[in-house]
């Protein structure tokens, strides 16, 4: 009796040996393909992302001129850049007009393409067309959109000036130290429109048509259906967009260098990194420590927002 | 993602991140030891010549860019490329980083000490140039620490255009603006007759320092001050153009060549600006341009900034011997003799040296005025040497402010005062 179920019991499990084996060895070969596919876009993400990244690191821990930058021997000093960046005089003003450069674009942004593409969803003849002119601002190339501007908000004989001068108002020096601020992000939110015209729409899109009939039916009207359907709905999208826009508003230099290189309230951490990176604006000496300093510190804001939303988009989806 | 991967995700990429610290701090080094130390008599020219210069408003076909090609040696072709100022240093820079520098470069003659004390030149003597014959004022920036590291093209200087036809239309005399006081009184009157007042560049960084050095330097102050009441007094003759209307606003963003567009459209009676627009402003049509020396606070010619560039050889790492036989061809081919003038009509520049100028002036009575004005020119970088960026940089944000003061004394000082640091 218990040599047979002796027996019995072990088939099952040299069985079972083979089988675990055998499984053992397709993983194996299933894990070397898979680190052979990985590898490509591993090396790529090395060579263009993590080592920079770390060459910039390093760079904001020795002190750099330009002649160690050619022929090496640059000290470390450990976290002295950062110490001096952050103290200098020019370091939480120049945070405090990111912020507001930021926070008011993407709010500004998100709100008039969420209108327009709410204008746009019903649709009316030549609504295609006009969603094409919206685009406008995205497709022309910084250089033009921004020179066109500054030559707009000219104080002497800008366009601006004179249309407003039709209404009495004093001509306002646009891009003075005070006021640059407020151009560069006019300009900005202009440039922004047409991204968050077009992604919001096509999230609208995926709506149902039934919701709103149903909320027609129990007497809801059109301000309460956008408050309980539209906007709830759009929560995915609404969150992806502003981060897009987040961190895309954080980096920018181009606009705000072509209209002012960066002089007066214009000033934020990407420009002030740019201008010190490459000897640019008013001081041509190159700071290259300082300009990896401040990329660094701009770089964690990034991060913590790209964090921000990993968690906000994990919340969502439990 | 389960427990176990996650902590494997994370392991691999802190293995990723520290492998690529480690690279990053010891690859960071650049060219290790000096260059191999090459002497332009020890070398042959060849085949292909690298010529970086910054002006990329040269076209290939043009004027400027046929009299470089034209100094190509015997079997020899040379490529030309530019970049505006602050871009060409970076790219010499990167490109003596990497071992693979040109053969000859113009540098602004404020960079030029900054590149040579970074060790981006080769001496002047190692390069096969020859220095003699240039005026010392000229000739200053190129030289560091007694060693000469280049010669000065030519020099531009800055002077003050009028438009004949509004001047006369609002009873102003040039000749008899001899200072401030009677220069304001001439501007005042032009904006009285109807047209505007005066056009400069105040644009951030060395251009707009540029511009104000004539002011600054007019009213007595110097360099190793900038908080001093003279150059306060020099921000604030140019705020309070700004504050009464007189000048135009955009001249706090303005380039020299964007000013030198709004003097063209014939409303300014006056402009600030080089002697590199004397040829177009002498052929103008629509109205007659003059010009006369910048008038100091109490003297008839303020002393201006030297302008120009510098030829200079960069160090190289290989084949530095032909690289520097490469540069003294081309640098000897451009600056002597006859050639000599040749370029230094074709940049719209006064030469570097005292012979081809009488030369120069003799041929072309345009240049007349401009000869007091190069030969009381100061260098920017004398006092200063390699101190000079620093300094500018801080001059250009006390201008900027002083811009959009508008007028307003305790803004004007303030700006002086606190212009400083990063």
């Amino acid at each position: 009796m218990t040599a047979i179920s002796q027996r019995s019991a072990a088939s099952p499990r040299s069985l079972d040996a083979e089988r675990t084996a055998s499984r053992k060895k397709r993983d194996r070969a299933a894990r070397w393909a898979a680190i052979g596919f990985v590898t490509p876009l591993a090396l790529y993400l090395f060579i263009f992302y993590v080592f920079p990244l770390a060459q910039n690191i390093v760079m904001s821990l020795q002190r750099y001129d330009r002649g160690s930058f050619v022929h090496g021997g640059a000290p470390f000093v450990g976290l002295d850049i950062y110490r001096e960046v952050i103290s200098s005089s020019t370091f939480w003003p120049t945070v405090a007009q990111m912020a507001i450069f930021t926070l008011v674009s993407i709010t500004v942004q998100y709100c008039l393409g969420l209108a327009l593409a709410v204008f746009f969803r019903s649709d009316f003849r030549l609504s295609a067309t006009l969603r094409a002119f919206f685009l406008v601002p995205w497709l022309l190339p910084v250089i033009v959109s921004g020179t066109t501007w500054q030559w707009m908000m000219s104080a002497d004989n800008g366009v601006i000036n004179s249309f407003i001068g039709l209404f009495g108002v004093d001509p306002v020096w646009w891009l003075s130290a005070d006021n640059a601020l407020w151009s560069v992000l006019i300009a900005n939110i202009w440039l922004g429109i047409p991204f968050n015209l077009v992604i919001l729409y096509s999230g609208l899109q995926n709506i149902p048509e039934s919701l709103y009939e149903a909320a027609s039916l129990d007497g809801a009207g059109a301000w309460r259906k956008f408050r309980s359907i539209t906007l709830p709905s759009l929560r995915p999208v609404t969150l992806i967009t502003l981060l897009l826009g987040l961190v895309y508003t954080l980096k920018v230099v181009d606009i705000i260098w072509i209209m002012t290189t960066g002089t007066g309230t214009s000033q934020t951490l990407a420009t002030w990194s740019y201008g010190m990176a490459f000897g640019k604006g008013t001081s041509g000496v190159v700071r290259y420590s300082e300009a990896s300093a401040v990329g660094s510190i701009l770089l964690v804001v990034a991060l913590a927002f790209g964090l921000l939303y990993i968690v906000t988009q994990s919340k969502e989806s439990d | 993602m389960s427990r176990l991967n996650k902590r494997r995700a994370l392991q691999i990429s802190a293995l990723a991140t520290s492998a690529a610290l480690v690279l990053a701090g010891c690859t960071s080094n650049g060219t290790e030891a000096t260059a191999t130390p090459g002497d332009a008599g020890q070398g042959n020219t060849t085949a292909t010549i690298k010529f970086w210069d910054p002006y990329p408003q040269y076209e290939a076909g043009g004027d400027w860019d046929n009299q470089v090609k034209s100094c190509a040696p015997e079997g020899s072709t040379i490529e030309r490329s530019s970049a505006p100022q602050t871009d060409l240093l970076n790219q010499l820079t990167s490109a003596v980083k990497e071992g693979n520098a040109p053969d000859v470069v113009l540098l602004d003659n404020p960079l030029t000490p900054e590149a040579a004390s970074s060790g981006l030149l080769a001496t002047a003597e190692q390069a096969g140039v020859d220095v003699s014959g240039y005026d010392a004022n000229l000739m200053g920036p190129g030289i560091i620490d007694g060693v000469a590291y280049g010669v000065p093209m030519g020099s531009n200087a800055l002077g003050l255009y009028y438009n004949e036809d509004v001047l006369d239309a609002a009873g102003v005399d040039p000749s008899s603006i001899k200072d401030w006081d009677s220069l304001n009184a001439a501007i005042e009157k032009v904006v009285a007759s109807g047209s505007k007042g005066i056009t400069f560049s105040g644009i951030a960084g060395e251009e707009g320092v540029f511009q104000f050095e004539p002011w600054f330097w007019g009213a007595g102050a110097s360099l190793t001050d900038i908080t001093s009441d003279d150059a306060v007094s020099a921000g604030q003759l140019l705020s309070d153009w700004i504050g009464n209307g007189w000048a135009p606003k955009s001249a706090a963003t303005d380039n020299q060549s964007a000013s030198w567009d709004l003097f063209l459209t014939g409303e300014y009676g006056f402009a600030e600006n080089g002697s590199w627009f004397a040829a177009p402003a002498a052929a103008n049509d629509g109205f007659a341009i003059g010009s006369m020396p910048i008038p100091g606070k109490d003297t008839a010619v303020a002393p201006v900034p030297t302008g120009g560039e510098f030829a200079v050889a960069p160090l190289q790492s290989n084949d530095a011997s032909d690289h520097y036989a490469n540069a003294s061809a081309v640098i000897s081919c451009l600056m002597s003799g006859e050639n000599g003038s040749v370029t230094s009509e074709t940049l719209g520049f006064l030469s570097a040296k005292a012979d081809v100028r009488a030369a120069q002036v003799a041929a072309n009575p345009l240049w007349e005025p401009w000869v007091p004005i190069v030969e009381g020119a100061q260098g920017r970088t004398t006092d200063l040497g390699v101190g000079y960026l620093a300094v500018s940089g801080q001059l250009s944000e006390a201008i900027q402010g002083a811009l959009n003061a508008e007028g307003n004394a305790d803004a004007v000082k303030a700006a002086f005062d606190n212009a400083a640091g990063l």
